[in-house]
């Protein structure tokens, strides 16, 4: 069973219960935690684990043969992502940063003078935990496709997740490509949110978006009582949602996170039960 | 010239939307300013400063992205289009007996389009964000929100920023404020991208100072001058002093040290700057206003 960690806005605590989370169903059951934040990955400094690289991730370039180029620009012509200048009599001049691997240009290229290259964009990392099988993805700084990393970090994991009971997947905040890919095949999500109107409109969204892809969650209310509940009542009720923990907030929480230790809390337990019943 | 002066932080949850709010509020009492949200998947900062939608006087549709489309009639079931397609989003319907193009997967490159040889497959324009432009304070704000599900984020953030420094011009404003998003991936690195100062929020935590610096490798990228605020710093004394040692080493300016106060979520809560909300927190952000002075003559 997979399972994401979401939220829409940052900072409400995804990464906090995504790791409390595999600790506590890590006691009876086998569990592998994803980590698929690529942009800013944080769960292996919260578990304190010590991860190795498994690979790296390289995304798909083209590459010119300019013996058979015969500058008739069509490569730049095709280019959506404006990552191929032409300038006419001139050989085409290739913006790397830009490119997003479509290869449109390798097949618009009539004289098939563009050939597959690559370039590296970011790694896998895996690590073990007592009873917590652990994998994350961390992009380059300075590539943009965050969502490239999260497809590699799935397809890694694609041949060893029958090993495992529970897959838990803590994704990046927003509600962009890299969260969806996170979200990819999970067969249940939590929401993490906290109740202040900036909580409850990225709430919303992400409920938006779990609706488009026909994922069914539930809402974890973290750092309940600061604010006011009524806020994310209202979405609750709205989305035909519920909220199944409500977390207070405490300084020793925050204390131990920012100490890097996992929190405990009577509440978590009560999210891995609700877990086992689905 | 109009400058931008860009709030990162990588981690979110660490105050860029609270900072952002308190500077703008305190910077338009000094000069002509315009605030962009860049926070293009949730954007918060024009709610922050309670805008509703009926407050906003413009909205502009924007179609930044391309979606393929099936000719179903010249399709020849040769299957060309899913071998070529990079990003998983052709798949065929053995009812039918048809590729099938999905939308949350296709990147709209035309790929397809070029392979195929029956012209079966068209790219049509989508909208995909939506712009919003108000005023509130004083100043002008401009607000981003992609469409669910849709792509192409950075392109949004880039159109964002022109709309404000559109609305720069017309009001003369010195200096454009812009909020990102969390993360350093695309529409980061947009925000960033033109920048001519960059203030990193941050909080005394692991994860926050890993996250922090990936962001600062971003901003060095584009050689653009940044400080960084401490928010949150009396959680852990101890981390706060470890990260000004980072600052100290590296030459980063410290421009500002935020203590925790449960006022900056009630504020959140009221809908107002945390300065507007309890007049005491304005002493805070006049000594990073200050330091901004001094280190980048903003």
């Amino acid at each position: 069973m997979r399972i994401g960690i979401t939220g829409g806005k940052g900072g409400t605590g995804k990464s906090t219960i995504a790791t409390a989370l595999a600790v506590e169903l890590a006691k009876k059951n086998k569990v592998l935690l994803i980590d698929a934040d690529a942009d800013c990955p944080n769960d292996h400094l919260i578990l304190s684990i010590k991860r190795k690289k498994a690979k790296d991730v390289f995304q798909l370039i083209p590459k010119w043969d300019f013996k058979k180029c015969i500058k008739c620009g069509k490569c730049s012509f095709v280019c959506k992502q404006h990552a191929i200048v032409f300038i006419k009599n001139k050989f085409p001049i290739f913006i790397p940063e830009q490119c997003n691997g479509c290869k449109a240009c390798m097949f618009a290229c009539p004289t098939g003078a563009i050939k597959k290259d690559k370039k590296k964009i970011g790694s896998i990392y895996y690590g073990k935990k007592g009873n917590i099988s652990f994998v994350s993805g961390e992009i380059e700084p300075n590539q943009p496709l965050s969502e490239f990393i999260v497809s590699a970090v799935n397809d890694y994991i694609k041949s060893k997740q029958g090993k495992y009971d529970f897959i838990v997947v803590d994704t990046a905040a927003g509600t962009h490509c890299d969260v969806i890919s996170a979200l990819e095949n999970c067969d249940f999500a939590f929401a993490v949110t906290e109740p202040t109107p900036l909580g409850k409109h990225d709430l919303e969204l992400i409920l938006k978006l779990l609706r488009i892809l026909k994922i069914p969650c539930s809402i974890v209310l973290n750092k309940a009582d600061v604010g006011d509940k009524n806020f994310i009542k209202k979405t609750v009720k709205k989305f035909k949602t519920k909220i199944i923990a409500e977390i207070p907030y405490k300084k020793s929480i925050l204390e131990d996170y920012s100490k890097g230790i996992p929190i405990k809390e009577k509440n978590i337990t009560k999210i891995a039960d609700y877990i086992k019943k689905l | 010239m109009t400058k931008i002066l860009t709030i990162i932080s990588g981690k979110g949850g660490t105050g860029k939307t609270t900072v952002a709010s308190c500077l703008a509020v305190m910077l338009s009492r000094e000069k002509k300013i315009a605030v962009a949200d860049c926070d293009v998947d949730a954007p918060n900062l024009g709610l922050s400063l309670d805008l509703k939608e009926k407050d906003y006087f413009s909205f502009i549709k924007i179609r930044a992205t391309e979606k393929v489309e099936l000719i179903k009639e010249k399709c020849t079931r040769c299957k060309k289009c899913i071998d070529v397609c990079s990003f998983n989003a052709i798949k065929w319907d053995k009812k039918q007996n048809i590729p099938v193009f999905d939308k949350l997967l296709c990147e709209g490159c035309g790929t397809c389009k070029i392979v195929c040889p029956e012209n079966a497959i068209k790219l049509k324009k989508v909208e995909n964000a939506i712009i919003s432009v108000g005023k509130v304070y004083g100043f002008g704000i401009v607000s981003g929100q992609l469409k669910i599900g849709e792509s192409g984020s950075g392109r949004i953030v880039m159109e964002v920023k022109r709309k404000a420094r559109e609305i720069a011009r017309k009001e003369n404003a010195e200096l454009i404020l812009v909020d990102s998003s969390a993360g350093i991936g695309c529409p980061v690195i947009a925000s960033v991208n033109g920048s001519d100062y960059v203030i990193a929020v941050t909080e005394p935590t692991p994860s926050a100072l890993s996250d922090l610096k990936r962001g600062l490798k971003i901003v060095n990228h584009f050689g653009i001058p940044f400080g960084i605020v401490i928010n949150k710093y009396d959680l852990n004394k101890e981390f706060s002093n470890k990260i000004e040692k980072f600052a100290q080493k590296n030459k980063i300016p410290i421009l500002g040290k935020i203590p925790y106060n449960k006022g900056f979520v009630k504020a959140l809560v009221n809908l107002k700057p945390a300065v507007i909300y309890n007049k005491r927190f304005e002493l805070l952000f006049i000594r990073i206003l200050d330091n901004l002075k001094k280190f980048y003559e903003i």
